[in-house]
């Protein structure tokens, strides 16, 4: 049962680089600034729209989240979690978005926008995959599935971001994951 | 698809939806880091150092008779260049020329004014050189026990409004304060910033007895939550602050104080009972807390107070017991055994009997429960229960992966399966299973999905605090899985 562990997850030598990169942003170097936004960016936007569910917005916020990044790198404490420290540093930006813009979520899930309407880089398939699988979630399980795909963090990482217990990201997750296939397949077959 | 694929797909999905436009965000970054918190962690001795500090103010008075007996100044040698602030919880203020001479030294708050009193409130240090009286008043803190513990922090602030040289000053006292306090083998974090002063700022300030530093800090956790009080966040230690700006300020702390009054009405004791309390926030674990030392009768007690809603979560432990991982260990005795809370589950499901898998007890978040899988019916059930109360924290029914390609005969609905009871019937379903009703509730949802080939709706929504989480057969009404959990 909970011994399926995904196939993700984050190496010692990611966290080393990641922590390396921080250290150097932390420092005012650009360079670091740059190769730490080409590694996460995909993490921070999963969990921005995740979050906002408008494409719009959540990258307004990515891009809002390395801002932060340069200017309080030197806040990241050596020997932690930096994904989680960049993350964490994205929700709370998504969710002070959200509350600044007052939105709340639609009636209609399949209203949401995951993917922007222009984004030249984005194939077809993609776009039906993200956008198609993620109307089938709940806002926890969107959440959980998108965090574990783009940021490669473990169960109980994610966890301790959403402040859940793992027991229950696990349980959501597969749960998540169910719900997924039969809409992919579905879709893939028609 | 498998679980890989299925990663991947996504992977590569956020991958090119996420912004790629680096130049963007570098345009957005200025070239100086002004407001970096740096971190240094050198290690001391922390007490007894009166006679290199009395050497220290010494040399501070020798140079404040050189640079005020001369009787010449120009006008600039009054002008303010710098401002200088160090905080741990006293709050310091000193004032600079160009030359790098103290024009003044405040204490803005009580604690302050207590530590500087042997340099005659800080006007001793005046006319001094600055690093000169910053060690001079890093010693008197050390001193007074403010640095002794291993997570202590000082925060040194610099406003200027010259750039370069408010940054060169700031690595030039953080090199002299991390030097004194390596001398001492201290633990002693130094941190340090460059601040932009506005009048809202120093209002606020003012208006607490904080630096504008500390000002400064503050005013940076509040754009991260901005529910989170200004004045209430100024009565915390630098020590507090720099760990909820790490946590990323997800709630407001109860304070020190508070937690040793919680520890007091727990234990039943009161002031008269204890010799000696020491109260360490914590507030960077993953359960942040307050540990608290109490000396009763001669004897060490320690205590953990949750930081954010003041309950006790440890009782009377060792301290080795009080360095936590990433969650407290458990503490007591459960009020339930583990038949009981199987019996809850079975209970809840509606079943005589099953094939329990795993039960096990889990400490997290500071509650102590069980975890409850069985089998029965085709179905793997997954429960959570609290081992005090007995309450169901968290519940799921999901088919049993070994049987879900067999026994789908056998876990149809018993109703018509093309009906559907809508969906207002199925919200009504999980409403009267909370036993709440519409109104009550908030951010209602209401989707109908397909899920092992057969239709369901599922159903969210908030109340009092927790969110709410149910699936609902579309064909008979019946509620396949519920959840409850701590809205966060």
């Amino acid at each position: 049962m909970q011994q399926t562990e995904r196939p993700l997850e984050a190496s010692s030598s990611d966290r080393a680089r990641l922590e390396t990169l921080l250290t150097g942003v932390a420092a005012g170097d650009r360079d670091a600034l740059g190769r730490l936004y080409a590694d996460t960016r995909g993490a921070v936007y999963a969990m921005a729209v995740g979050i906002l569910k408008n494409a719009q917005e959540a990258q307004d916020v990515t891009q809002d989240v390395f801002v932060r990044i340069w200017d309080r790198a030197g806040q990241y404490r050596p020997g932690g979690s930096p994904m989680g420290w960049v993350l964490t540093l994205a929700r709370n930006l998504a969710l002070m978005r959200l509350r600044q813009t007052g939105r709340v979520s639609s009636l209609d899930d399949d209203a949401w926008e995951a993917v922007p309407a222009q984004a030249p880089g984005v194939a077809p398939e993609e776009r039906a995959v993200l956008q198609t699988a993620l109307a089938a979630l709940t806002d926890q399980e969107r959440q959980i599935v998108l965090l574990h795909a783009a940021s490669g963090l473990k169960h109980r990482e994610i966890g301790q971001i959403l402040d859940m217990p793992v027991a229950t990201v696990l349980s959501k997750y597969h749960r998540a994951l169910k719900k997924l296939r039969v809409r992919l397949e579905g879709d893939d077959a028609s | 698809m498998t679980e890989r694929e299925l990663n991947e797909r996504l992977k590569n999905a956020l991958d090119h939806a996420a912004p790629n436009d680096l130049d963007a965000v570098l345009s957005r970054c200025g070239t100086g880091k002004g407001n970096v918190i740096d971190m240094n962690e050198v290690k001391t001795n922390t007490k007894k150092k009166k006679s290199w500090t009395r050497m220290l103010i010494a040399a501070c008075l020798a140079l404040a008779l050189l640079g005020g007996g001369g009787g010449v100044f120009y006008q600039q040698a009054y002008a303010i260049a710098s401002v200088v602030s160090l905080d741990v919880n006293p709050s310091i203020q000193l004032t600079v020329n160009r030359s790098e001479k103290v024009l003044s030294c405040a204490g803005l708050n009580a604690e302050a004014q207590t530590v500087l009193a042997d340099m005659d409130g800080g006007r001793d240090l005046k006319g001094a050189k600055l690093d000169v009286a910053v060690n001079a008043i890093v010693g008197a803190l050390v001193r007074s026990g403010y640095l002794d513990k291993l997570d202590s922090a000082i925060l040194i602030s610099v406003e200027d409004k010259d750039a370069a040289r408010g940054a060169r000053l700031q690595q030039e006292l953080v090199a002299s304060v991390d030097g004194v306090l390596r001398t001492a083998d201290n633990t002693a974090s130094v941190l340090s910033q460059n601040v932009t002063a506005s009048k809202t700022l120093e209002s606020q300030a003012q208006k607490n007895n904080i630096s504008t530093g500390k000002a400064y800090l503050i005013d940076q956790i509040v754009a991260l939550n901005p529910d989170l009080d200004f004045d209430a966040l100024a009565a915390l230690s630098v020590e507090e602050l720099r760990d909820l700006l790490q946590a990323g300020a997800p709630a407001m702390p109860i304070g020190q104080q508070a937690a040793l009054q919680a520890v007091l009405d727990f234990a039943g004791l009161t002031e008269n009972d204890y010799t000696f309390a020491d109260t360490d926030p914590e507030l960077d674990e993953r359960t942040p807390y307050y540990d608290v030392e109490l000396f009763v009768d001669g004897r060490e007690q320690d205590y953990g107070v949750d930081a954010y809603t003041g309950e006790v979560i440890q009782g009377v432990k060792t301290p080795a017991v009080m360095d936590p991982g990433p969650a407290l260990p458990q503490s007591d005795t459960p009020a339930m055994t583990e038949a009981e809370a199987e019996a809850i589950a079975l209970a809840d499901a509606g079943l005589q009997d099953a094939v329990f898998s795993v039960t096990r007890t889990d400490f997290d978040d500071g509650r102590l429960r069980y975890e409850v899988e069985f089998f029965a019916g085709g179905y793997e059930y997954d429960y959570e229960i609290d081992a005090e109360t007995g309450d169901i924290l968290s519940s799921d029914r999901e088919r049993d992966p070994r049987t879900a390609f067999s026994a789908s005969a056998a876990a149809a609905p018993t109703a018509d399966p093309n009906g559907d009871i809508g969906q207002d019937a199925a919200v009504a379903a999980a409403l009267d299973h909370a036993g709440l009703t519409e109104d009550q509730v908030s951010r209602l949802k209401c989707e109908r999905d397909r899920d092992d080939g057969r239709i369901e709706y599922e159903i969210e929504f908030k109340c009092d605090g927790y969110d709410f989480e149910y699936t609902v057969d579309a064909a008979s009404g019946a509620i396949l899985d519920h959840e409850r959990d701590w809205d966060d």
